[in-house]
């Protein structure tokens, strides 16, 4: 049962933080004292933080304006942006062979015309696959038809399927049964009792949980996740283990 | 109950519309409710324009679990005929406390003539509704500016608060300006700081927790409110001592 008042059972990673200005307007977070202390708040141990400037604008820059992001003490885990054009790949290699890379997320090249198909993706996607590096999709980027082919295409690539809406709800199931290496991250997903649903279809170890801070707030999800049948176990999965498995840290790192 | 608060959603829905998930399965919403200390929540079924259809099914739906759901009114002005005498069936006869209007439906601004006979009837039985709320034409929550001085005995209710934050200055302002307007917070954009703006700005007395349930779960929902900056008895009156008080109950 619930109280007024809210705090995590389980350690939390969030999977899903933007930083920085977006091209619209400002962020509510302006310094990552800032975010740290929101993340405190909420009881969030450590972020997956990625740079608004990396999302339709420029996936290099975004990554550049990223490192100023990066505390000391290792709770804000970068998370780089990836397009299939020279300058990304080119960076992200780079980053890799800094050992710096622990996730990539797809910038938006659907609205500039390029579908999520693997004529345009090879390079890159056989880049991840080979480097084992998770790649986190946002589904409003991307039309689900080329996402199925692209995903089949690669077996072996680990995806995070990020901002899935009720909008989506007749879509998920394909996507999660199409690529058994993709997971779902949980910070839109609200049909009533579909987190328990597809819990129990797929197994907690293909769901993450992310709130898409600043978009959406930090805390509903979390407290959303504390409140299904799930065991401990599973909330425990959900909210940092599954994360930490996809990055390839472990406690502490 | 939280904490010793008695929880009442404010916005349900009775109906199906499973390309978006929505099923009113009676146990899942009561699953839902449960686990989360949800005591009682307000239905409506929106999507038959007669009203008398949609407010059978919302009866029916309640009537199997009648301490749990309250029914709301349903009625549309596409078919004017209709609306005064399934206002009086649905209020006299099916019991229901109040009336939910939906304008993208009709091809009318919500403060223009062809509503007008419901608002009348709200004013003469102290009724209070809920509309949908949005930055859209026929959804502008600044309507409440229009209507709420001219039916002092009415309670207008802001759902989604306008979901988007032009809209949701215009209905904070009418809040600020009429003691009959009020804040209601379910959306699917969960945008920080919002609970807390309309708290500061309309009043902890004004705000509404409302879920969208079935179309959304309502324990991220009701989240928005516990996880919130506000006070304990912010969350209180938001989560159910308000409408409680507009309910009369």
């Amino acid at each position: 049962m619930s109280s007024l008042n809210f705090s995590p059972r389980v350690p939390v990673i969030d999977a899903n933080v933007c930083v920085g200005n977006h091209h619209t307007g400002p962020s509510p977070c302006q310094s990552p004292a800032q975010l740290l202390e929101e993340m405190d708040f909420h009881g969030v141990r450590r972020a997956v933080i990625y740079h608004a400037q990396g999302e339709q604008i420029s996936p290099t820059d975004g990554n550049m304006y990223l490192e100023d992001w990066l505390d000391e003490d290792g709770r804000l885990i970068p998370q780089w942006t990836v397009a299939p054009v020279d300058t990304s790949m080119t960076q992200i290699a780079e980053l890799h062979g800094q050992g710096r890379v622990t996730s990539a997320r797809l910038h938006d090249c659907q609205s500039a015309g390029l579908p999520f198909l693997p004529w345009g993706y090879d390079d890159l996607l056989s880049f991840l696959t080979e480097a084992g590096i998770p790649l986190w999709i946002p589904l409003m980027e991307v039309d689900v038809r080329d996402l199925v082919t692209t995903l089949k295409a690669y077996p072996d690539l680990h995806t995070v399927l990020v901002g899935a809406h009720y909008t989506h709800a007749l879509v998920v199931r394909g996507l999660l049964e199409a690529s058994p290496r993709a997971v779902l991250e949980l910070s839109r997903y609200e049909p009533i009792g579909e987190v328990e649903a597809l819990v129990d279809r797929f197994g907690a170890d293909r769901f993450i949980y992310g709130s898409w801070y600043p978009r959406y707030a930090m805390g509903p999800i979390l407290f959303y996740l504390h409140h299904t049948r799930m065991s401990e176990e599973e909330l425990a999965q959900i909210c940092a283990g599954n994360t930490e498995r996809l990055l390839g840290l472990t406690e502490g790192t | 109950m939280i904490d010793g608060t008695r929880v009442i959603d404010y916005h349900g829905h009775v109906g199906r519309w499973e390309r978006y998930g929505m099923v009113d399965d009676p146990e899942l919403l009561l699953g839902a409710m449960d686990a989360v200390g949800i005591d009682i929540a307000c239905l409506f079924h929106i999507f038959h324009p007669d009203g008398t259809t949609g407010n059978d099914l919302t009866a029916r739906f309640v009537a199997r679990n009648p301490d749990r759901f309250v029914g709301f009114a349903y009625v549309s002005p596409t078919m004017p005929e209709r609306m005064v005498p399934e206002l009086e069936r649905a209020i006299d006869k099916l019991g229901f406390p109040a009336i939910k209007l939906y304008p993208p439906y009709t091809p009318w601004p919500f403060n223009e003539e062809p509503w007008h006979p419901i608002y009348e009837f709200a004013q003469d039985r102290g009724l209070a509704i809920i509309f949908h709320t949005d930055h859209f034409i026929n959804s502008r929550p600044r309507y409440f500016e229009d209507l709420a001085p001219a039916y002092p005995r009415v309670n207008f209710v802001s759902a989604h608060c306008g979901n988007v934050p032009e809209a949701r200055a215009e209905a904070i302002a009418a809040a600020q300006k009429y003691p009959n307007v009020y804040l209601e917070t379910c959306s699917t954009y969960r945008t920080p700081g919002v609970i807390e703006e309309l708290v500061e700005k309309g009043g902890a007395d004004r705000v509404l927790y409302g879920s969208d349930m079935p179309l959304m779960d309502p324990r991220p929902q009701i989240g928005k409110i516990i996880t919130a900056r506000i006070s304990d008895e912010a969350k209180r009156m938001a989560l159910g001592e308000n409408a409680a008080r507009l309910l009369g109950i």
